[in-house]
C-alpha cells in the first residue's frame, strides 16, 4: 500500500516517511525551501485530495493545502518525531486548519494543547528510524479491522461525519458506532501503542 | 491530580479525526491539557489520520501553486513557540483561558435555584452545542437527570460523587444520551464543573422541562 501511495507522487525523488523527516529538518534547520518544494510536491496533491473528499470546493481545497504547507514551513521547528510520523503532524495541521476554516470566528480550541509537549522532550535519531515503517503498519493494521470497524473510521477520518450523522445513515443506533470504533481502537492499539 | 475517570476511546476517535462539535472539542482539549494518558491515546489515533493521508491519491494541485507557496514562504516568519499566557486562575487549564478570561471567580454566574448556579460560556457562530460553566455548592444535590444527548463533563474545582463514583479536578464524566445520574457534590467547596452539550437538544420532555430551569442545563 505504501509503495502505492509513493508512486502517486508528482515528481521529484522517490521519498518515503523517513525522508519527510530529513525535509521538515532541513527546513526548521536551514529554512531550505527546496525541502518545502519537495514536500508540497510529495503531500500537497495527497492533502488537496482529502480535503476533497471531506467536502471543500477545489479553490477551497487548494487554498488549505497551500495554508497547511505554509504552516509546516512555519512550524517545522516545533515538529517532535515522538508525538508521531511526519504525515501524522501534517494530518492534525490540516484537520486543525479545516476545523478553523468551518467554524471562522471560532476560539479554535483544537490550537491549544499544540505545542504543549514540546518542551519536554528531545530528538532522537533511532526513534526517527523506527518511525519509517510506522504508516505502513498503521495502513496493514486498519485492514485487519472488519468492514463494519473500517467504514467507521473511514467515515470520521475521512468524511467527516459526526458519530451521530454515521448512526442515521447507516441505520444502526449511536451506541453501536461508539462501540465499533472503541474495537477498532482496540484492534489498532498494539500498533498505535508502538509508536511511543 | 490524579486523574482516574477518563474519555471515552470513541470520543477521542472523534476528537482525532475533528468531527467534535465545538463546546465537545474544548471541553476534551482542555481535558487533554491536564491528562498526559489521554494525550497519548490522541496522538496515537492521529496516527490513523496520518495513514490515510499517506495511501491518499493525487490530486492535481494548479499550475502555479507551487511557486505561490515559495512565494508566501519568503512573507512568512518561522513561529516563535507560543509562550502560553500568565495564567490568571489556577483553575482554568490553558485551552479554557480565553472562555474564561478573568477567572471562575469573575464569571457572570446566573443563580439557578438552591445552592446552583450556572455560566453560558459564548462559542462560534457555526456551534451546535452548548458551553457551560456549572457551580454546586458543597453537599448540595443536583436533580436527578437524563442526557438528551452526549454531555462531557470535566471537574475545575471541588468534586461530586455519583453511581459512577467519585469524581474529582481534572476527572471528566463521558456520558451517552441514556445515562441517567444524580450527582451530589461533597461537602466543603463549592463543585465547578465545565460541560459540553448539544444545543438542539434543549428541552428533553416534560420532565426535563421542570429540570432545565432549575438547573439551567
Amino acid at each position: 500500500m505504501y509503495a502505492v501511495a509513493m508512486s502517486d507522487a508528482i515528481a521529484g525523488p522517490v521519498a518515503g516517511a523517513d525522508d519527510a523527516s530529513t525535509l521538515l529538518t532541513r527546513i526548521a534547520e536551514i529554512r531550505d525551501k527546496d525541502a518545502l518544494a519537495a514536500l508540497f510536491r510529495l503531500y500537497g496533491p495527497r492533502i488537496k485530495s482529502m480535503m476533497l473528499k471531506l467536502g471543500a470546493d477545489n479553490a477551497l481545497a487548494e487554498d488549505l493545502t497551500q495554508e497547511t504547507l505554509l504552516t509546516v514551513w512555519r512550524k517545522a521547528h516545533l515538529y517532535t518525531p515522538e508525538r508521531g510520523a511526519p504525515s501524522t503532524w501534517m494530518f492534525t495541521i490540516a484537520r486543525n486548519l479545516r476545523i478553523d476554516h468551518i467554524r471562522r470566528q471560532s476560539n479554535q480550541p483544537y490550537a491549544d494543547i499544540e505545542g504543549l509537549e514540546i518542551a519536554s522532550e528531545s530528538d532522537s535519531s533511532h526513534m526517527q528510524a523506527e518511525r519509517r515503517q510506522v504508516v505502513e503498519r498503521v495502513s496493514e493494521a486498519l485492514e485487519t479491522l472488519s468492514p463494519e470497524q473500517r467504514e467507521v473510521v473511514h467515515l470520521s477520518f475521512v468524511q467527516d461525519i459526526a458519530h451521530a450523522e454515521i448512526a442515521e445513515r447507516l441505520g444502526i443506533p449511536l451506541g453501536t458506532v461508539k462501540s465499533r470504533l472503541r474495537l477498532a481502537y482496540e484492534r489498532l492499539r498494539p500498533v498505535l501503542g508502538d509508536l511511543r | 491530580m490524579s486523574i482516574t475517570h477518563h474519555l471515552d476511546a470513541s470520543t477521542l476517535m472523534a476528537f482525532a479525526a475533528g468531527t467534535l462539535d465545538e463546546a465537545y472539542a474544548l471541553v476534551v482539549s482542555t481535558h487533554l491539557a491536564v491528562c498526559p494518558q489521554c494525550r497519548a491515546e490522541v496522538d496515537d489515533m492521529s496516527a490513523i489520520g496520518g495513514a490515510l493521508l499517506e495511501s491518499e491519491t493525487a490530486a492535481p494541485v494548479s499550475d502555479g501553486a507551487l511557486d505561490r507557496l515559495l512565494a508566501a514562504a519568503d512573507q512568512a516568519p518561522e513561529d516563535e513557540l507560543a509562550q502560553p499566557p500568565a495564567p490568571q486562575d489556577l483553575r482554568v487549564p490553558a485551552p479554557l483561558a480565553r472562555h474564561v478570561p478573568q477567572g471562575l471567580d469573575k464569571v457572570a454566574w446566573r443563580f439557578r435555584g438552591p445552592g446552583v448556579s450556572t455560566a453560558e460560556l459564548p462559542l462560534g457562530p457555526n456551534a451546535k452545542s452548548r458551553l457551560v460553566l456549572l457551580k454546586v455548592a458543597g453537599g448540595r444535590r443536583v436533580p436527578e437527570h437524563g442526557h438528551g444527548g452526549q454531555e462531557i463533563t470535566l471537574i475545575l474545582q471541588g468534586a461530586y460523587t455519583d453511581r459512577f463514583g467519585r469524581f474529582g479536578i481534572g476527572d471528566v464524566a463521558d456520558l451517552d444520551e441514556d445515562v441517567e445520574h444524580q450527582p451530589v457534590a461533597e461537602p466543603g467547596e463549592a463543585c465547578i464543573c465545565l460541560v459540553a452539550l448539544d444545543s438542539r437538544l434543549t428541552f428533553r420532555g416534560r420532565l426535563m422541562n421542570v429540570i432545565q430551569p432549575l438547573i439551567g442545563l
